[in-house]
């Protein structure tokens, strides 16, 4: 009898407890009439704009998180020689460019009284430098490897400000490889051995339009200042901050930040509301299903692939899981709204007859590797319903999402499910995946061979688009490319998300989208002035 | 048997009516597959329906009969309270008993290990040890019973250890009677009552603890347990904005509620009849 009064306690507790998470959950409810945030900011002085947080990693080239996230953090202290906007690439930091010797050297002309954070100049000197350390110590986000070498042979500085890049060979990407690479100060990287250990604050101190002022890793807190110095156009928000968010619709509505991405089933709060805007995202960020060929040989079947391809009703899943927002993909990978996507290409449309057929009453059962965003695991648990159907036996298991982004990358799975953007790149990204190699060109979860895989058509016409310069020709091949990978199946792209992007219109309207990313809080221009 | 009948019958009104709540709960879990004609784990309608006449408790986002879910769900829970409170229960008692009647090294050595078990933190080990061993149902019930033995030791050994001192079983000793026969004939009707009380709070305690397992990701999650069901509905996004919650979430949350108020009534009437409070 000693805990007496401890577990009567603890009886009482429980009642209480229940009742107070009944009344919390009905509280949610009541307000349905929300008003958008009255602090509007006219004439947009000291504008301070906040966004979801979370722990991306520190933002310097070698230190961010491979994903999205992390990497356009990094971009928004560090410039490029180009930039990109709605339609193409855009001069940035070289303000023309050349190319020359039949597309084996590129000429920069860098713009004059460019300043570093910490008030040097920036040269030519300094793009040399950058590209040359990224041969040494690859960035995280490498363009400038294809096939396993790196297409930089030698840069020359011609004067100052006029820099010419001699290539290996003549490629249609080269431009935007060499052109999106982040520039790094020589005076202080010089001098880092490990850029993997390179924690300091110096090591944040780029070319870009905002300075890092503060970042918590724990709170997953990010604080981005305008650059005073700037050389570029100037800033129309002054401070952007990363901050915790543990519901982000409640957060949105409270306005402790400034931007949702909303889900269809509550679009209704904000369209036709004058105080919200809404805009629909680009469906280039997408779910796939990979195979690992290398693990299950069995998978090498291109029958056996289709098999998937029939069984799995990715409508089912743009309905149930996407509630509807998002568009089922193409088999050739290149989605619906990309400049270069074929629309002739096989559809397989879901049809359990066929993909019975196809399997001729054998059984398999596989192991399906997936994160634990219940996004993800929805995914799962439809395909497994769905394919048990026909005879796959799928066994789901769920990890955290950067440990599965991790085996995804090691090749330490049979099947995975794994989401990420980037599908509206440059066509080459077909290379990148379909092309049998074994190198990793980036350590992108958009990047990256499929184990196993290898088809001597697919590798044929990857090797050939890039060399042709041509653009009809080029998307002559681009096209018949996805037609081969669409009757290969060498993966199943799921489906792409089209999110629904709201903001404030009158506390910030600079939202914009790059002709090439879904979504605008990544984009560096939607933070400065326009023309 | 007949002597809880009778305890019965001296409930209260709000014992009675929880003890019939509890009964139906059991039947629906018993007979769960014979009670909807949906499957609990396939869609069967378009997802996110409102309750209608076919399903009563409306579908879920993927379609799939909320009420199949829920009462499958009864299942789950019952088994994880129900294994838990009795090997817990079970173990503890014995436990208890041996300390409290042997007392010397065995009571020191069993009460430091009930020490040991009481400083741990108990859902942050709870954590570990389910990704650690996976989570399967059997998992959550070995884990949950791991941490639930302690109380019922210490309360059954103090008993014990009062009882041992009464000159009837001094006598008992002196004419011969053993550890086995002494407990079965003059402990165990002293401590029947303690760990019946000890039983049913332990069943409470273990389907709360399956249900924040569960709803923190952790259970397993090919059971669909009620704590699975929170989660899920939980992690919708915006669930609170959309007319969904009405069926989804509070669905599985009175189910939760209804079942361990009903089974806290129950130990309180226990608790009163027999003059005893733990």
């Amino acid at each position: 009898m000693l805990n007496r009064k401890g577990i009567l306690m603890g009886n009482k507790n429980i009642l209480i407890i229940s009742f107070i998470l009944i009344l919390s959950l009905l509280a949610g409810c009541g307000q349905d009439n929300i008003q958008a945030n009255e602090k509007l900011n006219k004439n947009n002085d000291n504008l301070v704009i906040r966004l979801e947080g979370g722990d991306w990693g520190y933002p310097t080239p070698f230190l961010h998180y491979r994903r999205g996230p992390g990497a356009y953090k990094m971009k928004l202290i560090f410039d490029s020689l180009l930039e990109k906007d709605e339609k193409g690439l855009i001069p940035w930091l070289a303000k023309e460019w050349e190319i020359k010797n039949d597309g084996k050297e590129y000429i920069f002309k860098l713009n004059k009284n460019i300043k570093w954070h910490d008030g040097n100049k920036l040269t030519a000197d300094d793009v040399k430098f950058t590209f040359e350390y990224y041969k040494a110590h690859p960035p995280v986000w490498n363009n400038l490897i294809v096939n396993g070498k790196n297409i930089i042979e030698n840069v020359d500085i011609i004067d100052d400000y006029t820099i010419k890049f001699i290539v290996n060979e003549k490629n249609a990407t080269y431009l935007e490889r060499v052109g999106t690479m982040p520039i790094i100060p020589k005076h202080i990287w010089e001098n880092v051995k490990d850029p993997l250990k390179f924690y300091r604050e110096e090591a944040v101190i780029g070319c870009g339009p905002y300075k890092l002022t503060n970042y918590s890793r724990e709170q997953g807190i990010y604080k981005f200042k305008a650059f005073e110095n700037y050389w570029g156009p100037k800033q129309k928000v002054d401070v952007i901050e990363f901050v915790p968010v543990s519901d982000p619709i409640l957060a949105f509505e409270k306005g402790d930040i400034d931007t949702l991405m909303a889900s269809p089933d509550i679009l209704n709060r904000y369209e036709n509301n004058e105080g919200f805007k809404v805009t629909k995202n680009k469906p280039f960020w997408g779910y796939r299903l990979i195979f690992n060929m290398d693990n299950r040989p069995e998978l090498k079947d291109k029958s056996l692939r289709k098999v998937f391809a029939y069984g799995i009703n990715r409508d089912e899943l743009v309905q149930k899981v996407a509630r509807g927002a998002g568009i089922v993909a193409s088999m050739g990978y290149l989605p619906k709204a990309h400049k270069w996507y074929n629309p002739d290409i096989k559809k397989y449309n879901f049809d359990i007859e066929k993909a019975r057929k196809l399997i001729n009453g054998k059984e398999y059962s596989f192991k399906l590797l997936i994160g634990n965003s219940p996004k993800e695991v929805k995914i799962a648990e439809l395909i497994k319903l769905s394919l048990s159907k026909v005879g796959i036996n799928i066994e789901v298991k769920s990890v955290d999402n950067k440990t599965r982004d991790g085996l995804v990358k090691k090749g330490d799975f049979e099947l995975a499910i794994i989401g990420h953007g980037g599908w509206g790149r440059d066509p080459d990204l077909l290379r990148d995946m379909y092309y049998s190699s074994e190198t990793m060109e980036s350590n992108s979860p958009a990047s990256g061979s499929l184990p196993g895989f290898y088809n001597e058509k697919i590798n044929e016409l990857a090797l050939l688009q890039m060399k042709q310069l041509n653009f009809d020709e080029r998307k002559e091949t681009i096209y018949k490319l996805q037609e081969v990978i669409a009757q290969e199946v060498p993966q199943i792209p799921l489906f792409n998300t089209i999110g629904y992007f709201v903001f404030r219109p009158l506390k910030y309207d600079g939202w914009m989208y790059t002709y090439d990313h879904h979504y605008p809080e990544h984009c560096k221009l939607s933070y400065l002035e326009r023309k | 048997m007949g002597r809880i009948i009778n305890i019965i019958k001296d409930f209260s009104l709000v014992g009675k009516i929880s003890l019939i709540a509890l009964v139906i709960i059991l039947i629906i879990a018993i007979f769960a597959p014979y009670l909807s004609k949906y499957p609990h784990d396939k869609p069967v309608a378009s997802p996110l329906k409102s309750p209608t006449k076919e399903h009563i408790l409306g579908t879920d986002d993927l379609g799939i009969d909320l009420w199949a879910q829920i009462i499958h769900g009864a299942r789950i829970s019952l088994i994880v309270g129900l294994g838990t409170a009795l090997i817990a229960g079970v173990g503890g008692s014995t436990i208890g008993i041996l300390a409290g009647y042997f007392g010397g090294f065995i009571d020191k050595f069993l009460m430091r290990l009930a020490d040991v078990m009481i400083v741990l933190p108990e859902l942050p080990t709870m954590i570990v040890l389910g990704v650690f061993f996976g989570s399967s149902i059997y998992n959550i019930i070995i884990v949950l019973s791991l941490f639930s033995w302690i109380k019922p030791a210490r309360i059954v050994r103090s008993k014990t250890l009062s009882i041992k001192e009464e000159n009837f079983i001094k006598i008992a000793q002196i004419y011969g009677a053993k550890f086995h026969y002494i407990t079965i004939k003059h402990i165990m009707p002293y401590i029947f009552p303690l760990i019946l009380i000890s039983f049913i709070k332990l069943i409470n305690r273990a389907i709360i603890a399956e249900a924040s397992l569960s709803f923190l990701g952790l259970g397993d999650p090919t059971s669909k347990s009620w704590g699975l069901i929170l989660n899920y509905a939980i992690n919708f996004s915006g669930i609170y904005f959309t007319p969904y919650w009405k069926w989804w979430v509070l669905s599985p949350l009175i189910a939760i509620t209804i079942t361990v108020v009903s089974i806290a009534i129950i130990g309180r009437e226990f608790e009163k009849i027999f003059k005893l409070k733990i």
